[in-house]
């Protein structure tokens, strides 16, 4: 059964308003429809009765989400730009989730491997293996990490389903260009860990980002098409 | 009986300079303004009681009022506040409403609104 602000929630998120700000406005009108309810109940009748006259003196649906509405400062960044919201997020992810996945590799190469030329092609067990093994998962689950992100956020605001979708073919296609280097350039030099973007094969390119895309966008294709389809149903 | 609403076109400012007023009294949750406005109206002001609070998250943005949640008797609400620039504000809408409601007075009985009603 629908709780009795269900059509407002979805009606605001759809409309852009802020996931935090929607949350309040339906406690408080929760909060006041127990003390509606307690006022009618004192002037008597059935249960249906006190019910419909509390929801009566609350105001309708139409009325409640349309004061909101029309508030513009309520809006959500990403329902006021979505273009940047959905292209920068999973950017800043990406970056931010490379970083520390090349701060591991680094870390990692001058803590149990000093010496080495290169933190590549070392047998390395126990708790060096799992250290870098850490560091190499971020980084190749990354592009599906920010796009699992970004699906997030358009289900939690309800956003067009083209959003999140650029934003993780965005993601993918970045994912799919990085390359990692790692070496000295001298003997007994410090080294450098260097990522860089580029053109491989093109077929292999675009193979490797369809499957990251398919992957990060899987989860959310399936909450459209199976989750949403009854919340639509009981706004109908 | 059917619950009548005052027409929204005579509304714009109203319920804003209003909540401010009885905040100035002291904190309110949103139930308690709603029952202040209507009985202190003579039911005169009528709106949907959930469209209160818009108004209220509004004011906050603008810094007029604080909000806390606050147990009462067992009951945990959200108590609103004005704050010194909410008095301020108060104030500016206040005067404005005043002259607005001076000059409608005189256009409908062609006297000064304190003539009118003596």
């Amino acid at each position: 059964m629908a709780k009795p602000f269900d059509e407002l929630r979805e009606r605001l998120l759809t409309a852009g308003v802020a996931p935090r700000q929607v949350r309040r406005y339906v406690t408080e009108l929760s909060e006041h429809l127990v003390d509606l309810t307690a006022e009618e109940s004192r002037a008597g009748g059935s249960r249906a009765d006190i019910a419909s006259r509390a929801v009566a003196r609350l105001g309708g649906t139409d009325e409640l989400a349309t004061a909101m509405i029309a508030q513009r400062k309520f809006q959500s960044w990403s329902a006021r730009a979505p273009w940047a919201a959905f292209s920068a997020v999973p950017i800043c992810l990406l970056a931010a989730m490379y970083f520390v996945a090349l701060f591991v590799l680094w870390s990692g190469w001058k803590m149990f491997l000093p010496g080495a030329a290169t933190p590549f092609g070392h047998p390395v067990r126990g708790f060096e293996g799992l250290y870098f093994q850490f560091g190499r998962t971020l980084y190749y689950a990354a592009p599906v990490l920010a796009g699992w992100a970004v699906a997030w956020l358009a289900v939690r605001q309800r956003t067009k389903m083209f959003w999140p979708l650029t934003g993780s073919l965005l993601a993918a296609s970045v994912g799919s260009m990085t390359q990692v280097q790692a070496g000295t350039a001298i003997v007994g030099g410090t080294g450098h860990i260097r990522i860089n973007f580029a053109l491989a094969s093109w077929l292999q390119q675009v193979s490797y980002a369809l499957l990251l895309f398919m992957i990060a966008a899987a989860p959310y294709l399936i909450w459209v098409s199976t989750l949403r389809k009854p919340q639509r149903k009981t706004s109908e | 009986m059917a619950v009548r609403e005052t027409n929204p076109n005579f509304m714009n400012g109203v319920p804003e300079l209003l909540i401010l007023r009885l905040l100035g009294q002291g904190e309110m949750y949103g139930y308690e303004i709603v029952e202040a406005i209507r009985s202190q109206t003579g039911a005169v002001i009528t709106v949907g009681e959930g469209v209160v609070y818009p108004v209220l998250h509004g004011l906050e943005r603008n810094g007029a009022v604080r909000s806390r949640r606050k147990t009462v008797g067992g009951r945990s609400r959200i108590y609103y506040l004005l704050t010194a620039s909410g008095k301020r504000r108060f104030a500016g809408l206040q005067k404005d409403w005043s002259s607005l409601a001076g000059a409608i007075q005189l256009m409908l009985t062609g006297a000064p609104h304190g003539k009118a009603i003596r």
